[in-house]
This record gives C-alpha cells, structure tokens and sequence, in this order.
C-alpha cells in the first residue's frame, strides 16, 4: 500500500481506517434506511460513507452502464435477467429520464 | 393429459389431507385451494405424495407469496388469472403462514414503514440487507434446503452480485450456501411451535363495530368507528365515519381480507382518497394495530389501532394527549359508551364537561399535579396511562428520525415523488430532571414549525437544502424534481442530504428536534416487500 496513492475519498477513508478493523467495517458496511442500498460500491441512495460523495452522479449519466449488469437489483430494474426491455426507446437515460417507469407490483 | 390429471386429484387428496388440520372455517377454502394449487402449479413443480415441491418446504406472509407468484409469471410465464392468484395467496398464506410471534418486530415492512435503520445480524446485514431490506428475509420460513436454494436463485438470476463489495472481497457462494443458510435454517426455522399453536388455535371472525383511531398525513389525527360486515372467505365490507382532531368529518367504505388469521388487509376510500390499511389482530380477535397509507404512495402514511366494541364501555384514547401544568385545556375523551364522571387521573381538575355523547366527551381541564402518564376514566371504563402531565418540554424527537424521500416528476415523467410525512414528539426529563435518559417521559405528539437545513459540512456547500424540496406547515416533506439539475454543478440531481427540524414552542420555551433526510433518485423496482 505505501507505494499506492488513495485518489479519491473513499480511497483515502479506507486508507485511513487501515489496521482498524471497526473503521473498515464502518466504511464499508453502513447501514441505511430500509429498502436502501449503500454496500454496492457505490450504493444507489446513499455511498458507504453515508454520504451521496461516491456515488454515480447524476445517475442518468450511466445508469444503463449499472442497470444492465444488475448493479443494484433491488433498485434498478437489471435488463440481463429480469427486465431485458426496460431500456428500450430510452437509450440516452440523461434526455430520456422522463420515460423511465418503475416496476410496481400489483396489490394483493 | 391423462398422467398430469391422476398426479392432479393425487396432489388435490394429499392437500385435501392436509386441509382436514386447518381450523373448520378454512376448511372449505383450504379444499379449493388445494385443487388450485395443483391446477396452477403441477405444469413445472411436482407432487410428492401430498405435497408439491418447493412450496411445502417454506412460509410465508400472504404478500411473501404474492411476490413468488408473481416472479413465477415474470420469470418462468406462468399463467395465474388475477382470481386466481387472490385464492392462492389467501390459501398459502392460511396454510403455510407465519404466526404473529413470527412476524414481531419485522411488521414495519409489512406495514411499508420504511423510514427507519433495521438492526440486522452483521452476517446477515452483510450478505442479504446490502441490497434489500432485512425484514424480507426474516419474514419467510424456510427448511434448510429452501434456504439453500434461495442462495441459488440469488445467483441465478443476479449472476454480477458476486463482483459487488461484501462479495467480490470473500468467497460469496460458499460462504452463503456453507454458513448462511444453515444459519437463517435455524433463526428462521420452518417448522416452529409458534406456528403449530397458531394453527391449533381457535380462530375468530372480525366482523362487528371497531372504533379506530389513527393518524392521516396532511389531515391530522382522527377517530371514528368502522362496521365491518362478513362477507364470506375471510372478507369484510366496511363502512367507516369518524372525524380529525381539527372537527371535520371523514367518511368511507370499503373491503377487507384477513389472511393466516390475523393478517388484516384493507383497501378502503375515505372522502375519494383511496387508502390501504395493514394491521394484525390479537388471538382474542379484540384489538388490531397496523398502518393506514395512501394506495399510490405507500410511504405516506400513520398509524393506525382498532378496538372492538362490545356490550362494554370503554376509554380509548385522548386527544390532544398531554396536558401542561399550569394550563387550561379542552380535551376529547374517546371511547365507546361512555357515561358517567370523567377522571383525568391525579392532580388534573375537570372544570367543565363541554359536551358528551356515548362515543366521545369534552372536558375543560387543569392540570396541577406532577409529571407522569395518567390513567383515564369515564364512569367504569378506564384507559391505562393516556394522558401525560408535565411542566416543561425537555427534549424533541422528529419521527422519522432516519428517512428517504425520492425525487419525481415533474409533469409527464413517469415515477412520482415519494415524500416523507413528519411529527414531532414532546419527552419530558423525568425524575432524573436530565433530557435524553431511561426515565424520559413521552409526551406524545405536539405541534410543531417544520424547517430544513444541510446535513453537514459537504451539503452545505453544495446548497443541498436550497434544492431537494420543501417541507409545509403539516409536516409533510415534497421532494424536488427529478432529472439532472443544470443549476447545480455537473448537473447534479436535486439529491442531498438535510436536517428536518421540528421546533416545539411551549410555555415560552422553544425547543428544537431534528431527523436526518436522504433524498435520493427513485426506488424503480417496488416490489410487494421491499
């Protein structure tokens, strides 16, 4: 590692917590609000840091680049196994964001 | 066809088998499910003597399973009629379900009750909670081998999982498979004497007079009284008047399921806003408490209790539910067949009954007695600790303390915005006279001025609260628009992180209580669990 330079701030966090085993784990496990997801690196709602500093933004600007390989299943429909046609006539998330549905599961 | 007909009635007799356990009013609808369950499931899942592989190795609430269903369908096309699909979800969760001593303590996702950090086992946390909610897992029953191929189908159908963190840095599979699962086989066994006596137990019907009392986003608290009318197969028509605490009016109808039991489930419209309700009522079939929420925004929402009424008078509930030394208030005892003298417990003087009906009286009152919860009574019925009586108000919790709202909108975009509906609550210091110890006494709910501000150093120079959304004077935060936001640097989303403060004047004193506030991009899967 000291021949390595932490270049962005989680980096530098991590580096920090070093030899610290409860720091890391606070680095890397925070725990969020219900239905959120931060351990993902980077989370969707929130980063491992509880902040929104490491996280894709704004997240039109890629989000096909995560959606497509289930970044964050639990969020995000993933079009490799479960919505392949979600994207479909929104190929440029950051001019077509309005078009995005969710999935919304009927009531009982 | 001849073949899948004989495994058919085979499956129907082994179910019909099974449905001879199940308590005499189910026994009918257990029948016909069965035979639905073979009818529907028999094309991919087999029979094994009276038993279908897969389902009977598991339990779950009645939206655990409406959620295998439906990955049935999304995932393997499955073709289930929306009828359909009602019968099975109300026959599986009444015959593979999960006591109400099961789902303690996990009820807030059941209830879409979301605004809160859960307390998960670590490994756990790490392995399941990263990605969705705790409750979701802790709210199924499963043998081991179910367990285990829950692991499989994690993998199967989400195969980049391993290259997350927590997944990439371990051995993932063999660590889910080896050591977790055995692990969820034990804390969230299969087979459990909860669940034996719960099926063993007598069941009873909830229809009949409930009085109510809840709390409603944008209108305030309210009590009334619902009718709910049996309607056969474990549903209810109701019909529901009551009123706010500010006096106006609410009135509704609607229908109800009860699944497992105990498992309410209501769909009900009150004055043309449609609203669901999910409560669990007690093994006497007496009391119920759960949540209310809007049907198109299941965050917004409160808490919502019935009691049911019999020959009986009783004290439910007063409103507002303190009273300060020292001051002169009007007070609304709730209740049902109420008659005779009111007692606000010690130290507290009636002065004047305003006015008084079997279901509700108003008292003018003054307190003058020490801080403490006191009992309630109106003739011969009592209510146990309803009013807090105190001197000053020491501290504010703002609940949520811990929340998410997401942007949405605006106009023609397709996701909503998902706010956050907030209250303060007044705590007392207690004996110790110090704010923030074990003998705080909660004042319930107060009045409160709503604000926000940025949650630390990094939103404040970003000017988070300049952009994520307003709060109004009811409490109820409406996050901002969704999109890239071309005033912000690099087009930054109208996402932040802020304070929500609530400030409680009384007494001349101000007091000040705060809730952390993500708002964050839309949630694009909402699933029956999240």
């Amino acid at each position: 590692m000291k021949h390595l330079k932490s270049l962005n701030k989680k980096a530098q966090r991590l580096d920090a917590a070093e030899g610290k085993p409860e720091a890391i784990e606070e680095v890397v496990a925070m725990q969020t609000v219900v239905g959120c997801t931060a351990t993902t690196d980077p989370g969707w709602e929130i980063d491992a840091f509880g902040g929104a500093a490491s996280l894709c933004q704004p997240m039109e600007a890629d989000l096909y680049g995560c959606a497509d390989s289930c970044w964050w299943p639990a969020q995000v429909p993933d079009t490799m196994s479960h919505y392949p046609d979600w994207g479909d006539g929104k190929a440029d998330a950051t001019r077509d964001w309005r078009k995005l549905d969710g999935i919304f599961e009927d009531k009982i | 066809m001849e073949k899948e007909r004989n495994i058919t009635s085979m499956i129907a007799a082994g179910l019909l088998a099974l449905a001879a356990v199940v308590g005499a009013p189910e026994r009918a609808l257990a029948a016909d499910g069965a035979a639905l369950l073979a009818a529907n499931c028999l094309s991919c899942h087999s029979a094994q003597g009276g038993s279908i592989s897969r389902v009977e190795g598991q339990r779950k609430t009645p939206e655990g399973w409406q959620m295998t269903i439906t990955r049935m369908q999304e995932q393997h096309g499955a073709k289930v009629s929306a009828e359909d699909k009602r019968r099975l979800i109300k026959y599986l969760a009444d015959t593979r379900g999960l006591a109400p001593a099961e789902t303690a303590g996990w009820r807030y996702l059941l209830e879409h009750d979301n605004n809160r950090v859960e307390t998960i086992d670590g490994r756990y946390r790490d392995m399941c909670a990263r990605c969705h909610s705790g409750a979701r897992f802790a709210l199924q029953r499963r043998s081991e081998d179910e367990w285990k191929l829950l692991m499989h189908t994690h993998i199967g159908l989400n195969p980049t999982l391993e290259f997350h963190s927590l997944a990439r840095d371990r051995q993932w599979f063999p660590l889910a498979v080896n050591e977790v699962a055995p692990a969820l086989a034990r804390d969230f066994a299969l087979d459990a004497r909860a669940w034996k006596a719960w099926q063993a137990a007598p069941r009873t019907a909830l229809d009949g007079s409930w009085r109510i009392a809840g709390f409603l986003p944008g209108k305030g608290a309210f009590e009334g009284r619902m009718r709910a009318s049996a309607a056969g197969e474990d549903r209810y028509e109701l019909a529901i008047e009551g009123r706010y605490a500010d006096g106006a009016l609410l009135s509704g109808r609607g229908v109800a399921t009860v699944y497992t039991g105990y498992e309410w489930r209501g769909s009900v419209d009150i004055d043309g806003v449609a609203l669901r309700q999910v409560m669990a009522a007690d093994a006497r079939g007496e009391r119920m408490h759960g949540r209310q929420h809007f049907a198109d925004s299941r965050r917004m929402g409160g808490a919502l209790s019935a009691l049911r009424e019999g020959a009986a008078p009783m004290v439910m509930a007063v409103m507002p539910a303190q009273l300060r030394r020292g001051e002169t208030a009007e007070l609304t005892v709730v209740g049902s067949g109420l008659a005779g003298a009111v007692s606000l417990g010690k130290g507290v003087r009636v002065l004047e009954v305003v006015s008084r009906s079997p279901d509700r009286v108003v008292v003018r009152a003054r307190a003058e007695g020490r801080d403490g919860l006191n009992d309630v009574a109106v003739g011969s019925a009592r209510g146990k600790g309803l009013l807090a009586v105190y001197g000053r108000v020491a501290r504010v919790e703002v609940e949520p303390a811990n929340a998410i709202a997401r942007v949405g909108g605006p106009g023609d975009a397709q996701m909503q915005k998902v706010g956050v509906a907030y209250r303060a609550i007044g705590w007392a210091a207690g004996r110790d006279g110090k704010a923030g110890t074990a003998d705080d006494l909660r004042l319930g709910y107060l009045p409160a001025r709503w604000s926000i501000e940025a949650a630390d150093e990094e939103a404040e120079k970003a000017h988070d609260a300049d952009f994520v959304g307003h709060i109004g004077a009811d409490g109820v935060f409406v996050p901002g628009d969704a999109g890239p936001n071309p005033a912000r640097p690099k087009s930054l989303g109208n996402t932040g992180r802020v304070n929500v403060v609530a400030t409680v004047e009384a007494a001349g004193a101000t007091v000040e209580g705060r809730g952390k506030l993500d708002v964050a991009v839309p949630d694009f899967v909402q699933r029956a669990l999240d």
